[in-house]
């Protein structure tokens, strides 16, 4: 079954937020789920620290050496594995992209953002050209409005398809839901059902932009 | 999105990674600026192991007569204190 990993040097681009989203929504309709924390914040540890949905599991700590073979031991039959890597330059970075199905690559509609985030997307093609495989790669735009879609998302949404990159659509739009799971635990369905979960937005629209992007994220995984 | 059924069509590629392939995706990303930042180990010697030795606080003169009996007998202070700790339980 298939890994995905969440890529970008960049820290804040959303990397563990698409990592909860997909973990709670591939366990929903019944996948059993590893997910690795990779990043020294341990946001996804914190997450899970208030409880895991059923069917997710989460394993932390794993380092440079640990990468590769927790990969392997977590793979197997009726498995997703999402792992959630840190926001710098490492080869603890590149060795998971090594052994990815698909690499998601989060960024906000921002010029800094899609700079920094470009550094993933080569790197990709650079070990799929050593590889000599292709490996599955996609940008995801996160905390954009859900308002209207800014200039600048415009324009970004314009160069990436024009330099030939898979853009998941729909993009994942700032609501409070995403930020304040981790605060929660669980997964957005636990926190429509608790009326005592306060999230200060709709967590209805924040769950129908989740299933969406992980429908989405699920036809690349095809 | 519903259904045991649709994960049955998700796929995963073999990944057959060897040491070899590890060491060329380092070398890939090495030359990207993905270098090895783990976490360095602490500098200087490893702390020594417990020996549980005793390192009872006492009066200066009661210290300096342990240190005469110990190497009187040819034995540690500890070994002494040992015996000492022996004495005193026999008593109890």
């Amino acid at each position: 079954m298939p890994v995905i990993v969440m890529a970008s040097p960049k820290g804040g681009v959303g990397k563990s937020t698409c990592a909860v989203i997909l973990a709670s929504e591939f366990a929903r309709i019944g996948a059993d789920v590893t997910v690795l924390d990779c990043d020294p914040n341990k946001s996804l540890s914190r997450w899970a620290s208030h409880g895991l949905p059923k069917g997710v599991k989460l394993l932390s700590d794993i380092g440079r050496a640990e990468i590769v073979p927790t990969i392997r031991a977590a793979d197997g039959d009726g498995k997703i594995v999402i792992v959630d890597l840190e926001g710098v330059a490492s080869q603890l970075v590149s060795r998971a992209i090594s052994q990815a199905d698909l690499v998601i690559v989060p960024m906000q509609p921002t010029a800094l953002d899609a700079e920094i985030g470009s550094e993933a997307l080569a790197l990709v093609r650079e070990e799929e050209e050593a590889l000599g495989r292709t490996i599955r790669h996609a940008v995801i735009l996160t905390k954009t409005s859900a308002a209207v879609k800014s200039r600048v998302q415009k324009e970004l949404e314009i160069q990436l398809r024009g330099a030939g990159i898979d853009l998941i659509e729909p993009s994942l739009v700032a609501r409070a839901a995403f930020s304040e799971i981790f605060a929660y635990g669980g997964d957005l369905t636990a926190m429509m059902r608790d009326p005592e979960m306060t999230t200060g937005g709709k967590v209805d629209k924040a769950l129908q932009n989740a299933q969406k992007f992980t429908e989405a994220v699920y036809e690349r995984l095809k | 999105m519903s259904g045991l059924n649709r994960l049955a069509g998700l796929k995963a590629r073999p990944k057959d990674t060897t040491v070899a392939e590890v060491r060329m995706v380092d070398e890939v990303g090495e030359a990207r600026g993905f270098v090895d930042r783990s976490p360095r180990k602490k500098p200087g010697r490893k702390p020594s192991p417990r020996t549980h030795q005793l390192h009872p606080k006492v009066f200066p003169s009661v210290g300096e007569a342990i240190a005469a009996e110990a190497e009187r007998q040819g034995i540690t202070q500890g070994q002494l204190i040992e015996m000492m700790w022996d004495s005193y339980r026999n008593r109890l």
